[in-house]
This record gives C-alpha cells, sequence and structure tokens, in this order.
C-alpha cells in the first residue's frame, strides 16, 4: 500500500516538473489575438491578400493545403497511407486471411452484429444516413469555398461507415469497400496527387502546379476538385479499414 | 484574461497537455496510454489553432459575408495536416494493441512485463 502511494507521489512530481516549466515557457509567448503578433508577420498577408486570385479558392485554408503547401499534403496522405500498411502488416491485419465469424443475426434482420442492436438505434441511423452522406459530399463540393474539405469529408464518410458497421455488422458494410477496386481506392489519396501533380508539369508548371489567371480558374478548379475527391474517397475507405481491422 | 499572471488560455493549454501527460505515465493501461497521447496532441493543436486568431477577425474564408481582419489560415493548415498524422499515429497505436491483446491476453503494462 505504502509503495502505490510513494509511486503515485514520484508520478504527480514528474508530471510537475516537467509541467511548470513547460508553462512558464509558453507562458512567455507573445500574447494570441493581436494583429501584430510574430506569427502573422511572414506568409499570411500574402496568402489573405492573393490567396483567392492565386488558387481560385475562397476558403484561405484550403488554398493553403492544397496549393501553397500541397507537398506537405501530398506527404500527409503518404503517411496515413502507411499506416493502414503498417496495420494490415501484422498477423491479425488482413481482412482476406480469415472469415469473419459467424454470429447469429437478430430480430431486425440480417445483422451479424456482435451486439444486439437497440431498434432506436437502428432506426435513428437507418433514418440519418442519407443525410450523413449528403452532408459529406456537401462539404467535399463546397469545401474549396466554405468551410470543409477531402479530409473532413473523409472523417464523415468513415463515421457514417462506423455507424452502418454497428447496426449492420460487418458483413454486409465490408461489401461498400468494393473488394476488387480496393488497392485503387485505399491508394485514391497519394494517386490523386500523383496524377495531378503529373498534370501540372504536362501543362507546362512544375509538380502539383495549377494553371489559371486571375479571372479563368476552370483547370485549376477542376485539379483542385481531383485532389479533394482523391483525399476524401481515400481517407474514408482507409478509415473504414482502419476501424475493420482494429474492431474484430 | 490574465491568472497568476499567465495568460488563461496558455495555462489551460498547460494544464491540459499536464492531464495527457499523468495519463501515459501513471495508467499501465495502454489504452489510457494512448488517450492520453491524445490529450496532449489536442493541448498542442489548440496552442497552434490559437496563435493564428486574432481578435474579432473573421474565419479565412474569403465571401460576401466575411471580412478583414481574416485569422491566419496557415496554423490551422499545418494543424489539420497534425490531425491527419495523429489519426494515423492512433490507428496503429491500437492495432498494435489489439495484436498484443490476441497474444498475451492482458493490455495492462504491470501484467505484461510478467508475461512470459
Amino acid at each position: 500500500m505504502r509503495s502505490v502511494a510513494v509511486r503515485s507521489a514520484a508520478l504527480i512530481l514528474v508530471v510537475v516538473l516537467i509541467g511548470v516549466p513547460l508553462v512558464v515557457t509558453v507562458a512567455t509567448l507573445p500574447a494570441h489575438g493581436e494583429a501584430d503578433a510574430p506569427v502573422h508577420a511572414a506568409v499570411a498577408d500574402r496568402y489573405v491578400e492573393h490567396g483567392v486570385a492565386e488558387t481560385g479558392m475562397p476558403n484561405l485554408v484550403t488554398a493553403v493545403l492544397l496549393d501553397y503547401r500541397g507537398f506537405d499534403t501530398f506527404v500527409e496522405v503518404v503517411v496515413v497511407f502507411a499506416a493502414l500498411m503498417a496495420v494490415l502488416a501484422l498477423p491479425r491485419g488482413d481482412l482476406d486471411q480469415d472469415g469473419t465469424p459467424e454470429t447469429g443475426g437478430d430480430a431486425l434482420g440480417a445483422s451479424d452484429s456482435p451486439v444486439e442492436v437497440s431498434p432506436i438505434v437502428f432506426y435513428v441511423v437507418r433514418t440519418l444516413a442519407p443525410f450523413i452522406a449528403l452532408f459529406a459530399v456537401a462539404m467535399l463540393y463546397r469545401g474549396h469555398a466554405s468551410p470543409g474539405g477531402g479530409f473532413q469529408s473523409a472523417a464523415v464518410l468513415a463515421a457514417l461507415f462506423v455507424v452502418l458497421t454497428l447496426i449492420l455488422g460487418r458483413r454486409r458494410t465490408e461489401r461498400l469497400l468494393l473488394r476488387r477496386a480496393r488497392p485503387w481506392l485505399e491508394g485514391a489519396a497519394p494517386l490523386a496527387f500523383a496524377l495531378v501533380g503529373a498534370a501540372g508539369m504536362l501543362l507546362g508548371g512544375t509538380f502539383l502546379s495549377r494553371p489559371g489567371t486571375v479571372d479563368v480558374h476552370l483547370v485549376q478548379e477542376t485539379m483542385g476538385f481531383a485532389l479533394e475527391i482523391g483525399i476524401a474517397v481515400g481517407g474514408a475507405v482507409i478509415l473504414a479499414r482502419l476501424f475493420l481491422t482494429v474492431e474484430r | 484574461m490574465l491568472l497568476f499572471g499567465i495568460d488563461l488560455d496558455y495555462l489551460a493549454f498547460g494544464v491540459l497537455f499536464c492531464v495527457g501527460l499523468y495519463m501515459v505515465v501513471a495508467k499501465s493501461n495502454l489504452i489510457k496510454k494512448v488517450l492520453g497521447l491524445n490529450v496532449m496532441q489536442t493541448a498542442v493543436f489548440a496552442l497552434l489553432v490559437t496563435s493564428g486568431m486574432i481578435d474579432g477577425a473573421d474565419p479565412p474564408v474569403r465571401t460576401e459575408a466575411t471580412s478583414a481582419p481574416f485569422a491566419n489560415p496557415l496554423p490551422q493548415a499545418m494543424v489539420l495536416t497534425g490531425i491527419v498524422v495523429a489519426v494515423a499515429l492512433t490507428a496503429v497505436a491500437l492495432a498494435l494493441i489489439v495484436q498484443i491483446h490476441a497474444d498475451y491476453g492482458t493490455i495492462e503494462v504491470d501484467e505484461l512485463k510478467e508475461a512470459p
């Protein structure tokens, strides 16, 4: 009993020893919320002043993400893809190796969910599912001009997949991942970046450049939209597969 | 707003970070350690996003409805990158924990130390 108390005291001491210098250091940072803080001194003005004209995206966060820092986002989607590869490389990871354990369906039909599905959950999810999907598509479609974008849309789609798996069981929702096209869907985000990047080079620019003038944004918008679709589809499929792998 | 001469927001981020740190070092359950890691990440993200804010500024979306000053879009874009990487990290960590549970039947660190 005494050793537990000593251990707790030591742990709290460690946290305090790290936490107090941390808070003191952070407190010496420039005050936030002021327009002349150093964080706004470098590139923010350029993004705010010329971002729409240069990228054709009124949502400047998306503009930074897909255009000014496009390489960053390219490698970021590769990181997520690599995470899926790492999870699938584990002995339990591969979905195709062993069949899903058979558990009997319940009164609500062909669900193979391991827990009994509450009728309230079933009907709420069933009613809301189309609207969740519509919301994800709307965020994808309007992501360049309003809050939203590919990653957010992917998160909503993956959440929809998770709640559908909870009520329908994984055997039925797994089919949504289209077994044959699965490698392409999982790699959709890095593939979209690679293809759009190459297209930028073919159109006479550098990798990931998107040609456009101040007034004409058609090619620019199409390429940006292709990136967003890739991120949304690839991200959603990767998150769904991660869920299926971890959930077992 | 100041508390003990320290900006309240900065203090909150520090406390949140320490809560996460305590979870990581004190809890023996691996899932709670991963949760603690996520709490620490949230503290850092909140600090970064807050740094990009300007008092009274509109969100950095240029439409008819918004006007200058705009918040700095760069920290938001970077935090979005950070969140995605945090998701990847959490996914791999949870998959490893599932694997550990399958192999050893426990996810408590002190029990794992005694496992053969």
